[in-house]
């Protein structure tokens, strides 16, 4: 579907990474604030996602979901519990590790955050100035490979002032996807969207991470597409409740 | 591949107005910097293009000479006792004075600077008086300079159309019999050259043999050092002996001392240089503040703080280069129009381009590192 350079790797990745989980989040605890003021939000989270396995966040707003995922994510320090992500030990990682491990991870926003200034090919053509190892040539063909598939191959050259709000997102849904990222998360990337264009960016996400075994974790509120999850997680006051199949 | 430098060429180019406004200021920011510098070159270089005038190896002046254009005056004496010195080859003597020549047509006087020399000793560069030595001689003849400014009237035109013309100069009646190009400066609007003798007649109140500058020729292969040391046991303390150099640098001094020159138009630069910081820092500022969400998107996907920080910096960088080459030449063009309006000479040189070039680099540097402060505030986690 992608490209065959993108399934063996995918596949390797499985391969090797069936062991040990994409995520696994151990006694973790968070708090915002300082001394008198700390507000815990978190409280011992205990999580696994596999490889290949894509995992719903759900709950009620507040209950603490975003800020898992951005603990998840590298973007927050993790300063109580374990939590590893792709191999990496967040709870003791540099902020240099952390960016690291960014790099090996696809976030899709809820807000799309395209550069107005850059066309859609040049969006998701940025992210392999983080991966050098792929040659120029290879970075342009393959996303204009990536912006075809995800049904944007005629609005290659387009500035997303100039496209739709699910033409956007399935934009950043391609430059999430663009340097072959082992873990893709996502923070209700439907929310923004009618429910006809917020299918088709859900369907379109399952079918490129089952392509590549990629696990997928995402947080939504949306009912209409609960069914594409292996899993579902709820939350609730800072707790994860067991999940349902 | 994508290099900072790209993305900071595509943002500050998607927005073509804002371009225009950054790259104006920089513009303006280069011109004035150039301008005023030139400006206070040529007026240096003006004020003491007399001085530079001189082609002595050596000259005489009073102790108490300041600028040669107030000079004060020593003892003829002292030349002669100079003159008999082996080294010495010729030596002449020079007068100077600020007088007072009335316009012929409309009858109004004006300042004028007068300087009283021997036209065949060659030793100041007034190109052409050696053909008027023998006229020159003659009572009450003088030497119109051409480039005068025009309140004396047509006299140029007039000269080269009746050969001569009968003028008043410090109420005496005098003849004009030619005009010679030279050249004015801040301190004059018009000259006047003659012999000695006539500069004398035109002053009659100076002190009798007493000059303001004495001028020396040296023997062929004399060490001009050695003669200055030397020559100083005949002056004694009533003279100054100056090589060429020392007389310019002097001149120099003295208007860096009693003429605002650097202070006015240093002054006029580091506006020019606050113009273009103010303007970049400006735009830079909000351009950083609009796009925090998509940078901290960047900084989510795994961008450093470095590689944003480059994209600002590179974005100074165009803006310098953008706003340095139209300067340039817009500094140029208005070196030509100041030079013909006041007839002082204004022209670009190689150091004082790269200068301006570097303070322009260090102008907008210093407002990428100001506005890139904002860039670390970009928090990723905040974007979800
Ligand atoms: N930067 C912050 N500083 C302090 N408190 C915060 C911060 N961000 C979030 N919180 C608090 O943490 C709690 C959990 O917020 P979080 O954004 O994780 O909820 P959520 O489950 O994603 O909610 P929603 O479904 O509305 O997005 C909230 O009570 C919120 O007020
Ligand atoms: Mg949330």
């Amino acid at each position: 579907m992608v490209d065959e350079a993108h399934n063996s790797t995918a596949q390797t990745a499985i391969s090797t990474a069936k062991a040990t989980p994409a995520i696994s989040a151990r006694h973790v605890n968070f708090a915002f604030g300082e001394g008198d003021l700390q507000k815990q939000i978190l409280f011992d989270i205990n999580l696994e996602v596999a490889t290949g396995e894509i995992v719903l966040l759900t709950g009620p707003s507040g209950s603490g979901k975003t800020t898992l995922l951005t603990l998840i994510g590298a973007l927050r320090k993790v300063r109580d519990g374990e939590l590893d992500v792709l191999g990496h030990h967040l709870h003791d990682a540099s902020l240099e590790e952390l960016v690291e491990v960014r790099r090996e991870i696809g976030f899709i926003f809820q807000q799309h955050n395209l550069l107005p200034f850059l066309t859609a090919r040049q969006n998701v053509q940025l992210m392999f100035h983080l991966h050098p190892e792929v040659s120029p040539d290879d970075a342009s063909r393959l996303t204009a490979e990536l912006l075809t598939s995800v049904g944007l191959g005629h609005r290659l050259d387009y500035y997303p002032a100039r496209l739709s709000g699910g033409q956007k997102q399935r934009v950043a849904i391609a430059r999430a996807l663009a340097a072959n990222p082992k873990l893709i998360l996502a923070d209700e990337p439907t929310a923004a969207l009618d429910s006809q264009s917020g299918r088709d960016v859900v369907n379109l996400l399952q079918e490129l991470a089952r392509g590549r075994g990629c696990p997928i974790l995402m947080v939504t509120h949306d009912p209409r597409i609960l069914d594409v999850a292996d899993r579902i997680i709820n939350m609730e006051d800072g707790r994860v409740h067991p999940g349902e199949k | 591949m994508y290099s900072a430098f790209f993305v900071a060429w595509c943002q500050l180019t998607y927005n073509k107005v804002k371009l225009a406004v950054a790259a104006a200021g920089v513009v303006v920011a280069v011109m004035l910097m150039l301008v005023q510098l030139g400006i206070r070159r040529g007026a240096m270089d003006n004020s003491v293009a007399v001085a530079r005038r001189v082609t002595a190896d050596l000259v005489i002046v009073s102790p108490r000479t300041k600028t040669i254009f107030a000079s004060a005056q020593f003892p003829r004496r002292l030349l002669y006792r100079v003159g008999s010195d082996p080294n010495v080859l010729a030596i002449s003597e020079m007068y100077m004075g600020q007088g007072r020549l009335r316009n012929p047509w409309n009858k109004l006087e004006f300042p004028v600077s007068l300087y009283g020399v021997d036209p065949s000793a060659g030793m100041m560069e007034l190109p052409g008086i050696e053909r008027f030595t023998e006229e020159l001689n003659d009572l009450d003849r003088l030497l119109y300079d051409g480039m005068s400014r025009t309140n004396y009237g047509p006299i140029k035109q007039y000269l080269a159309e009746n050969g001569s013309l009968d003028v008043e100069v410090n109420l005496r009646k005098v003849r004009l019999i030619n005009s010679i190009d030279v050249g004015i400066s801040i301190n004059t609007d018009g000259n006047l050259f003659t012999s000695p003798v006539n500069f004398l007649r035109l002053f009659p109140d100076r002190k009798p043999g007493s000059v303001d500058m004495g001028l020396i020729r040296l023997r062929p292969g004399a060490d001009t050092q050695a003669v200055q040391d030397s020559l100083r046991q005949y002056v004694g303390t009533e003279a100054k002996i100056l090589t060429r150099e020392e007389l310019v640098a002097a001149e120099i001094v003295f208007i860096r001392e009693n003429a605002p020159i650097d202070f006015i138009f240093g002054m006029g630069a580091a506006v020019g240089f606050f113009i273009g910081f103010v303007v970049v820092y400006q735009i830079l500022y909000t351009e950083v503040t609009n796009h925090l969400p998509q940078y901290a998107t960047m900084k989510a996907m795994g961008f450093s703080d470095r590689y944003l920080l480059q994209v600002v910096l590179s974005q100074s960088v165009i803006l310098a280069f953008l706003g340095y080459l139209p300067g340039f030449v817009l500094a140029l063009g208005l070196y030509r129009v100041a030079t013909k309006a006041i007839q002082m000479q204004f022209s670009m040189t190689v150091e004082r381009a790269l200068f301006v070039f570097a303070l322009t680099i260090v102008m907008c540097g210093l407002s990428a590192m100001i506005a890139i402060r904002k860039v670390r505030t970009a928090d990723p986690a905040d974007v979800f």
